[in-house]
């Protein structure tokens, strides 16, 4: 991750900004029903240990870059996106499907809710984190022989 | 983390394939969220990991050029008919690793790594 980091600011612009966009895995997502007004919480679906780790490595990543002195941070954030489903099948089936996530989403309302509002529209809400990073003029040698 | 921004919706009750482009936020609600259009604004960018060209194409009418380029060549070709079909000029996608990019130095003001890294 580091060689591409170097490479994008190769082609950035000195005072050229990158923009690290992706989900975040530090806090989890949540299974909600939709209701006439605003949604329910149903289950919690927490992240993958495989895309912890690489989360985390990616994190490792952008920190040695500006600790060499390539990037410095300019601004970071977070907002939520909800991945609609038609009903509860198909957002069973996402999780089932899908590798970011643990396949089995942990319900915080007993069976029988569930199973009166199977045929609901359901969403995955999930935070998205971002970082701007600014590509500064003259970094100092970064050796690439050394691990992320 | 500094801010926590509003929810971005999708559209509801439509089937959503495990890998497509429609389980990530739409173009604009993403961009108002990095700090809005003037970061975009007539700069000249690269959208490493296009897929299928989403982030790409929604970006195009404000960006003086979009570059898109991604590992996978069906990707790459998705993306190419999405902007013929979408008539998008601005845009070049081509198939590549960011280990090694094929553009020379300093050619981009704006490089975005959306759920990519």
């Amino acid at each position: 991750m580091v060689d591409a980091l170097v490479e994008i600011h190769r082609v950035l612009t000195p005072g050229g900004i990158l923009v690290d966009a992706r989900p975040d895995s530090r806090v989890p997502a949540y299974a909600e029903r939709r209701k006439p007004r605003g949604f329910q919480r149903f289950g919690v679906v927490k992240t993958s240990r495989l895309e912890l780790a690489n989360d985390r490595a990616s994190d490792r990543a952008i920190t040695r870059v500006v600790r060499e002195g390539l990037f410095k941070r300019r601004r970071s954030g977070r907002f939520w996106h909800r991945v609609p489903f038609s009903d509860l099948a198909e957002l069973r089936k996402y999780l089932w499907e899908h590798q970011r996530f643990v396949h089995r989403a942990e319900w915080v309302v007993d069976s029988a809710t569930r199973k009166r509002h199977l045929n609901d529209q359901f969403v995955i809400r999930r935070a998205v984190r971002y970082e701007l990073l600014e590509a500064l003029r003259s970094p100092r040698n970064i050796s690439l022989a050394r691990p992320d | 983390m500094s801010s926590v921004g509003k929810d971005s919706v999708g559209d509801f009750g439509r089937h959503v394939p495990a890998l497509s482009s429609a389980l990530r936020p739409r173009p604009h609600d993403e961009l108002r969220e990095w700090g809005g259009s003037p970061l975009v604004r007539r700069k000249r960018v690269l959208d490493l990991g296009c897929g299928d060209g989403r982030l790409a194409l929604g970006i195009a009418s404000l960006a003086a050029r979009v570059d898109g380029i991604d590992p996978d060549p069906e990707a790459i070709g998705a993306a190419k008919r999405n902007a013929r079909k979408a008539a998008v000029r601005n845009v070049r996608f081509a198939t590549g690793a960011a280990q090694r990019l094929p553009y020379p130095d300093a050619a981009f003001d704006l490089v975005i790594l959306s759920w990519t890294l």
